[in-house]
């Protein structure tokens, strides 16, 4: 695949890069082609050394130490690979102050498109399974991390070039993946973008619902994230979710500026 | 689901000009994994993945031309409404255009699901945009509509041959299976281009179909067909991207 072979399609691509926000790919639908090697937006496949330093970590040190540096050193460690795929790691991520580190960001990515894949990686076309059973068993997937998700959030959350390129395009494509893999219906106009943004909004609010829960299991979590579900799809309250969601982003970001700046 | 009928109902429309086509269409468009015999499977050919641009592409073609069905759609309602009243010999030809106008956009909405493509942010505007484009027109003369159907239908040929060119030069894909890698265009991009061209012999004949109806005789003729031509344009523009 050169790309430079392609060059009248890559210029008509070129002149709509403008709106890069509302940028979106084709998923092309029948099995003709080989598969991928990477899972966009890594840039490395899933078991390549990135992966295995950054899986072990996540399942052997976030859980406890947080997402930092300190937790993908003491896998690379665990792993016996040199200290310096530290920047190798970080390599995809420009350095920024709000941030920790790029190899950091790079952790969070990972924890994101790796749990993604895994959410949708069993259902087929005929799938019966409902938005609902997959937003609960994302929500269960962060249980093991469920003392660091403040931490998670106040990265995920601060403005900047990574909440544009990474979480909010993560989360706008987990709630995508939510609708086509489940059977929920679809749609051909604004309501295939209200809907989208009402299921973000849902799994957000959940989200931050499970940082301060201290139930059993987190039973209070899923029945909270199970009501807004019935509530948003049932009665269609998806239309208005719009302005909802964005006063949401706004408070949300103002509230993290501030943390951040208190902590330093 | 949806999902798999829907691609079926796509293969449906390649209509390869042959009368032996449909025969040769059960061997070759047939689901594979249950025709496939013993020599079938080895013939099963690998495409390299799409690009970024190819993929790109594609998603910005099914995006316009669903907006763009809608949009015809919408426009011969409008002309519906307004006309089928007061000049009932027009009724079937309207319906007829609005029938297939109504399929080709089915089809498009159909490949927005399966391939997951973003409708139009504009869907709103241009439901208004064309129903008032219809109406406005059929209200001031019969003529006056067939000049509007006459100038939708010309932009939209051209946009639709200007797409065929580039599925047709821009989608030769190495196929990995075969022994010297050779290049082909995967069956998916095939019957996009299928439907795209079907859908423009269609669009054609809804020209010829307002011409005959004296579009020409419309008045203020060149107003009507330059002033929607502009919009057409300007709105395929925005419903590529936006
Ligand atoms: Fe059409
Ligand atoms: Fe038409």
């Amino acid at each position: 695949m050169v790309m430079s072979s392609f060059t009248p399609l890559n210029k008509s691509l070129l002149r709509t890069t403008q709106f890069k926000c509302l940028r979106r790919l084709y998923h092309p639908a029948s099995n003709e082609y080989v598969n991928p090697t990477t899972i966009s937006p890594l840039t490395y496949s899933m078991d390549s050394i990135q992966s295995k330093i950054l899986s072990h970590s996540l399942k052997e040190y976030v859980p406890t130490s947080g997402f930092n540096e300190k937790s993908i050193l003491k896998s690379i460690n665990d792993l016996g690979y040199s200290s310096s795929m530290m920047s190798v790691i970080g390599a995809s991520n420009s350095p920024s102050f709000a941030h920790s580190s790029p190899a950091v960001l790079e952790l969070i990515k990972y924890n994101l498109v790796s749990k993604r894949i895994e959410l949708t990686k069993d259902t087929n076309d005929n799938t019966t399974t409902t938005l609902k059973e997959l937003l609960l068993k994302r929500l269960e997937m962060d249980i093991p991390i469920s003392s660091q998700l403040r931490g998670l959030f106040a990265q995920l959350a601060t403005p900047g070039k990574f909440m544009f390129d990474v979480s909010l395009p993560e989360l706008f494509q987990l709630a995508d993946d939510m609708i086509f893999f489940s059977n929920e219906k679809d749609h051909h106009d604004m309501a295939w973008y209200s809907k989208r943004l009402a299921v973000s909004m849902a799994y957000v609010t959940s989200k931050m619902f499970m940082i301060q829960d201290t139930s059993n299991n987190f039973q209070m979590t899923m029945d909270f994230a199970s009501d807004k579900v019935d509530r948003v799809m049932n009665l269609g309250e998806y239309y208005n979710n719009v302005e909802e969601y964005a006063w949401f982003t706004l408070m949300n970001s103002i509230n993290l500026v501030k943390s951040q700046f208190s902590r330093m | 689901m949806l999902r798999t009928s829907l691609y079926n109902q796509s293969q449906l429309l390649s209509r390869p000009f042959s009368v032996l086509a449909p025969l040769k269409a059960t061997v070759k468009n047939g689901n594979k994994s249950v025709k496939a015999g013993k020599h079938a499977e080895a013939k099963v050919p690998k495409y390299e993945q799409l690009s970024e641009a190819q993929r790109a592409y594609l998603d910005r073609v099914i995006r316009v031309d669903q907006a763009g069905e809608l949009g015809a759609n919408y426009i011969y309602a409008g002309q519906i409404f307004v006309l089928s009243r007061k000049y009932p010999h027009l009724r079937p030809t309207l319906n007829h255009m609005r029938d297939q106008e109504i399929h080709h956009h089915n089809t498009f909405n159909a490949l927005q699901i399966k391939n997951r493509v973003r409708p139009s942010l504009l869907t709103p505007f241009w439901k208004v945009g064309a129903i008032a484009m219809g109406m406005g027109t059929a209200m001031i003369s019969p003529e006056a509509a067939m000049a509007c159907t006459e100038a939708v239908e010309t932009v939209i040929g051209g946009h639709y041959n200007a797409q065929l060119r580039v599925l047709t030069n821009q989608f030769d894909l190495e196929d990995v299976s075969s022994p010297e890698n050779k290049k082909g265009t995967p069956q998916e991009v095939k019957s996009l281009i299928d439907t795209i061209k079907l859908f423009r012999d269609q669009e054609l004949e809804h020209l010829d179909t307002a011409i005959k109806h004296d579009s020409r005789r419309a008045v203020p003729y060149k107003v009507i067909t330059e002033g929607i031509k502009g919009i057409c344009k300007i709105a395929i523009w925005s419903a590529e991207r936006i």
